[in-house]
């Protein structure tokens, strides 16, 4: 980490003497200064809303202490924008990053899409059933929130699931639920239309404590049915699957590229993927994960499925184990990164070579 | 005493119309124009999240974003909130302003609201000035002024009216009887 220059440190002083100590996790005198604001305007509010012999200025005090050790602002502020929806984060729960919220709009463009070409195909079948998406790995349950607000105009009956292995988690999820309904910022049938469930995706734990993801589905939707049988004629059940599992290898978690905030504060079961030992070897331990998900996309026969990857390296991986593992199946599918083009990375604020990257794979018919 | 019960059987009569504490009248404000609707063709908006990875490996709290209207070359930064979203919708309307600004100078809606902000501050200052000058007046004037406010009380005393009555009698004590006797008068 570069050293801070002693003439900023003087500069951020003057200006306020609460601005060096935030400087030691902000890096740089602009950022500490917007935290600072929203420290402090959350320090106002609070001390006005709950009453407490210490005033807003000993409150703030020790929030900028707080997040001078690195502790995340979102776990101190407790909330984070995602979307026009606000996130409640905890302790324990992994925070919501702007990526994800792109891909999250991103997905929710294709599914629209999706659904106005199969439309104009054939108008008649396709309201039978409600839109079907599950997403794995919740976390606070910002995608299924978000990907409800976006698509509720759009769509008579939506089904959204959410699932995850962490019992934290899931109930952060449901009370976020329930937040941005009191917020509303979601419409109120968002409380019938979404569900979080308790699963494992990986399903490798032995002693039944937690369900696999497969049975799981087969318990709360029996209509997927099928899950095993794959027969080429069966029409498929899950319109969206999208998920952004723990990506980060062991050896990034530990040399400096995740950062030490993240590393220190947020849950490492999100981060980092448990090593299975053997029985995995056609993909590296920190894409486990993908290998099970695309396995259960083409069990689901999903429409689309999207993925957050680590950076492009790791997308083009999953990108060749979904060829590799769909070449086996019938039907005909598209795997693409994404953003690829120049003008969808600068449109996203994406970095041109580094950072994360998405896996889109449409299902053709 | 009879007086008395008199005035607060009229004073709900009396209290029915809404009564304005200041003398100014009520202008309506002048409709502002329009805000100009910027075609989204013409602006390139960018997420400024900083450079280097991103995802879970890092949580940034930066937000900001930066609109460039094309045709005119102005660039909006914002970070005013923590969410995106509410980012770029601020800074959408800042970018219409100054665009505003630009093309049509001082008819523009910002001109106009910051025009008729610079009069009301001066009329404003007016009136201050006006009332110390008065002030600093009274003051070398000394025993002249306390007769005025005397007379200022006797006054305002025959317009007493209904709930301030039992106000007015405490304040003035022995002058309450005037009004009293002019009470029954009527």
């Amino acid at each position: 980490m570069p050293r801070i220059p002693f003439s900023v440190i003087i500069k951020a002083q003057r200006e306020n003497n609460l601005l060096p100590i935030l400087l030691k996790e902000c890096r740089t005198i602009d950022s500490a200064r917007n935290e600072l604001r929203w420290l402090r305007e959350r320090a106002v509010r609070d001390s006005q809303s709950l009453p407490s012999k210490a005033g807003w200025r000993s409150r703030l005090r020790s929030m900028c202490r707080m997040r001078s050790r690195g502790y995340p602002l979102q776990y101190i502020l407790g909330d984070q924008p995602f979307g026009d929806l606000e996130i409640l984060c905890r302790r324990g729960v992994l925070i919501p990053r702007p990526e994800t919220e792109s891909y999250t709009y991103q997905a929710a463009n294709l599914v629209r899409q999706m659904a106005l070409g199969h439309n104009d195909k054939s108008k008649s079948p396709n309201q039978a059933r409600p839109l079907r998406v599950i997403d794995l790995c919740t976390g606070t349950g910002c995608i299924p929130l978000l990907l409800h607000a976006l698509l509720c105009p759009h769509f008579q009956e939506l089904e959204i699931t959410g699932v995850d292995i962490s019992p934290t988690a899931l109930d952060l999820a449901r009370e976020n639920l329930e937040h941005n309904l009191q917020l509303g910022q979601l419409a109120p049938r968002a409380g019938t239309d979404i569900h979080f469930y308790r699963a494992d995706v990986l399903g490798h734990n032995s002693d039944n404590s937690v369900p696999s993801i497969e049975s799981m589905l087969q318990t709360q939707h029996p209509n997927l049915g099928a899950l095993d049988i794959s027969s080429p004629d069966q029409e498929s059940e899950c319109d969206l699957l999208i998920s952004n599992p723990p990506y980060i290898s062991q050896t990034d978690f530990r040399n400096g590229t995740t950062a030490r905030s993240v590393r220190r504060f947020e849950p490492k079961l999100a981060l980092v993927p448990p090593y299975l030992g053997s029985g995995m070897e056609d993909c590296m331990p920190e894409d486990i994960f993908y290998h099970r998900i695309l396995t259960l996309a083409l069990k689901l026969k999903a429409k689309l499925t999207v993925l957050e990857c680590g950076d492009s390296h790791q997308a083009n991986r999953v990108v060749a184990l979904h060829k590799r593992l769909a070449s086996a199946e019938s039907g005909q599918s598209r795997a693409e990164v994404w953003p690829s083009r120049e003008q969808d990375l600068a449109d996203n604020g994406f970095h041109e070579t580094d950072g994360s990257r998405g896996v889109i794979i449409r299902t053709l018919r | 005493m009879l007086s008395r019960l008199r005035w607060r059987t009229l004073s709900p009569t009396l209290a029915a119309p809404a009564r304005l504490f200041s003398q100014t009248p009520i202008i309506p404000e002048k409709a502002l124009p329009p805000r100009l609707k910027i075609n989204d063709a013409d602006i390139s908006i960018s997420y400024l999240k900083g450079t280097g990875p991103g995802g879970q490996k890092i949580n940034k709290t930066n937000s900001a974003v930066q609109i460039i209207h094309k045709p005119s070359g102005v660039v909006i930064k914002c970070q005013a909130t923590r969410s995106q979203a509410q980012n770029a919708k601020i800074a959408r309307s800042l970018l219409a302003d100054r665009v505003e600004a630009l093309q049509k100078g001082d008819s523009s809606r910002v001109a106009i609201k910051a025009a008729a902000a610079k009069k009301k501050k001066a009329s404003k200052m007016k009136k201050t000035r006006r009332k110390y000058r008065e002030l600093a007046e009274g003051e070398k004037e000394g025993e002249v002024g306390e007769e005025e406010e005397d007379e200022v009380e006797i006054i305002w005393d025959d317009e007493v009216k209904g709930g301030e009555n039992k106000e007015a009698e405490s304040k003035i004590g022995g002058e309450a009887k005037t009004s009293e006797e002019s009470g029954k008068g009527v």
